[in-house]
C-alpha cells in the first residue's frame, strides 16, 4: 500500500487538490479523485428505510492531536534491520549511496 | 466594518482561534459536536479559550447556550506574568502549541506558567517543545530569551506538572528558506521517570542505543531526574528524541509509558519511531509543519521556501484556513523530480506586531 501511495503521490498536484477542490484532507492524501466522490454514496433502491447518516458522528472520536500516532504496522517496519540500514545515507557517517542528495 | 469567518466543527479549533487573534478577523464556529451524546465544548476547549482571554486584552468570547457555538472577536495580544492551571483531560502541549504561535507577537513578552500533565500521547511533551520547537521559532528570528523551564513534571492521570514558558516579542519575524535537509550529525534525547524506579532511565537509554548507535557516534542521551514534589502526582516515564542535521534541520519523536509495556520497549518504540520520522526527510518534521507554514505566511513581504515531506491532514486543513484569514495561498511542488519530498513557498504578508510596545 505504501509504495502504491509513493508513486501516486509523485502525480499529485498539492496546490491544486489543496486550494481548488472540496476533497477532505484524508481524501487528498488517499489518492482520491474529486469525480470518484458521487460514487460514494450508494442508494440501493431496494431498501424503503434508510438510515441517515451522521457524517460527523465517527468523526468525533478524532482528537485535535499534535502527535500523531505512529501506525503499529509502520513501527514494526523498523524492527527490520536491512530497513534500519537502507537509511544510513542520511547520516554523516554514511556516504552518498542510495539517492544521496550530497 | 471587520470580516467574520464562519467555520464548522470542533477540529482544528486550535489554529482557527490562533489565526483569528493573528489577523484580528472575528470567528464564529458552529456545529461543535451537535449529535455527540455530551453535545458541545469539552472542558479543555474551554480551557483554552479562557486561557486565550487571558493572553489577550479586549477579546470577547460567546459560547451559545449549549456550548456548540462560539464567537470570537478578538483583542490584542498582551502577554505579560500569567498562571493557568490546565485540566487533565490534556496535557501542557495542547496549550503551549497555540501559545507559541500568538507569543512572538505580543505587547509585552510572555511569562507564562502552565500547571498539569508534561508528557502524554496526544501532544508535543514540554521535553519536545523545549528542544525542537522553539529551536524552530528561532528560525524566525526569535530567540534572546526564548526559554521552557520545566519545574516539575507531571504525568498522566493525575498531572502535578509545572512550567514556565518565555518568549520575547519581535516586530517581524524573518523571511524563511530552508531547502536544503542536510545529513543527521547529532542525535539527543531526554529519558525521564517519575515516581517508579529511577533505573528504568537507564533501561530506555540503553535499548535506544541498541538501536541508534549503528548510524554516528556523537549521540547523547539523558536522563532527567525529578524527585519529590517536582515529580508530579502519578508514576510514568518516557523517552524524547531528536535528531539535528548538518544543517539544523530536526526531526524528533517519542513514547511514553503503557501500562503493561517494558521500559526498554518504550525506549525501542521511540527510536523507531524517530527513524520513521528521519526516512521522511525534509527540513521540518510533520509535527512542526504548521508553526513554520504560519510564521512563513508572517514572514516579510519576500518569498519564503521551505522543504518538507507531504502534509499531513491538519496540515492541508490548515493552509485552506490560513487562505480565509490572510489570502496567502502557497505553491507546492515537488523539491526534486523524483522524490516525495515538496518545496512549500509563499510570498509573507509582511506581518507586523502592532502590539508591541514602543521602547
Amino acid at each position: 500500500a505504501r509504495l502504491t501511495s509513493d508513486r501516486s503521490s509523485r502525480r499529485k498536484d498539492w496546490t491544486k487538490l489543496i486550494y481548488s477542490t472540496s476533497l477532505t484532507p484524508k481524501q487528498i492524501l488517499n489518492g482520491q479523485e474529486e469525480n470518484a466522490l458521487e460514487g460514494d454514496e450508494e442508494v440501493d433502491e431496494d431498501d424503503f428505510f434508510q438510515i441517515k447518516r451522521r457524517a460527523d458522528a465517527d468523526q468525533d472520536e478524532v482528537l485535535d492531536r499534535s502527535k500523531d500516532a505512529l501506525a503499529a504496522e509502520e513501527l514494526r517496519r523498523w524492527e527490520d534491520e536491512e530497513r534500519l540500514e537502507s537509511i544510513r545515507h542520511l547520516f554523516i557517517t554514511g556516504g552518498d549511496t542510495p539517492g544521496g542528495n550530497g | 466594518m471587520t470580516t467574520l469567518l464562519q467555520f464548522s466543527g470542533h477540529q482544528h479549533l486550535r489554529h482557527r482561534l490562533v489565526l483569528s487573534i493573528l489577523s484580528g478577523k472575528h470567528v464564529r464556529i458552529d456545529k461543535i459536536r451537535p449529535e455527540d451524546k455530551n453535545p458541545g465544548l469539552r472542558d479543555y476547549e474551554i480551557s483554552l479559550l479562557r486561557l486565550l482571554e487571558k493572553v489577550t486584552n479586549g477579546t470577547i468570547i460567546e459560547i451559545s447556550v449549549t456550548g456548540t457555538a462560539i464567537l470570537l472577536k478578538p483583542g490584542i495580544i498582551s502577554g505579560g506574568p500569567l498562571t493557568h492551571d490546565c485540566p487533565l483531560s490534556r496535557s501542557i502541549g495542547y496549550y503551549l502549541e497555540p501559545l507559541v504561535m500568538l507569543a512572538p507577537f505580543s505587547k509585552t513578552p510572555f511569562q507564562i506558567t502552565l500547571r498539569g500533565i508534561t508528557t502524554d500521547e496526544n501532544d508535543l511533551s514540554v521535553d519536545l517543545f523545549r528542544t525542537v520547537t522553539l529551536p524552530h521559532l528561532q528560525l524566525f528570528g526569535v530567540s534572546e530569551g526564548l526559554e521552557l523551564r520545566i519545574k516539575k513534571r507531571g504525568a498522566p492521570p493525575e498531572g502535578g506538572g509545572e512550567v514556565q514558558f518565555l518568549c520575547p516579542v519581535v516586530k517581524q519575524v524573518k523571511t524563511l528558506n530552508f531547502v536544503e535537509p542536510g545529513k543527521i550529525k547529532r542525535i539527543r534525547g531526554v529519558a525521564h521517570a517519575v515516581r517508579v524506579n529511577p533505573q528504568f532511565s537507564n533501561r530506555m537509554i540503553e535499548a535506544s542505543r541498541s538501536i541508534l548507535n549503528r548510524y554516528i557516534p556523537d549521540i547523547y542521551l539523558y536522563s532527567d531526574v525529578y524527585k519529590g514534589e517536582e515529580s508530579g502526582k502519578s508514576p510514568g516515564y518516557a523517552l524524547s528524541l531528536l535528531a539535528e542535521s548538518t544543517t539544523s534541520a530536526i526531526h524528533c519523536a517519542e513514547a511514553i509509558s503503557k501500562p503493561g509495556v517494558a521500559p526498554e520497549d518504550i525506549g525501542l518504540e521511540a527510536s523507531r519511531a524517530l527513524m520513521a520520522e528521519v526516512n521522511l526527510g525534509g527540513c521540518v518534521d510533520r509535527k512542526h509543519q504548521i508553526l513554520v507554514l504560519l510564521m512563513m505566511v508572517l514572514g516579510s513581504e519576500d518569498v519564503g521556501r521551505c522543504r518538507m515531506g507531504e502534509p499531513t491532514p491538519r496540515t492541508i486543513q490548515f493552509l485552506r484556513d490560513v487562505r480565509e484569514f490572510f489570502g496567502t495561498s502557497f505553491k507546492i511542488v515537488p523539491a526534486e523530480p523524483v522524490s516525495t519530498q515538496l518545496l512549500y513557498s509563499c510570498y509573507g504578508t509582511g506581518y507586523v506586531n502592532a502590539n508591541r510596545a514602543l521602547a
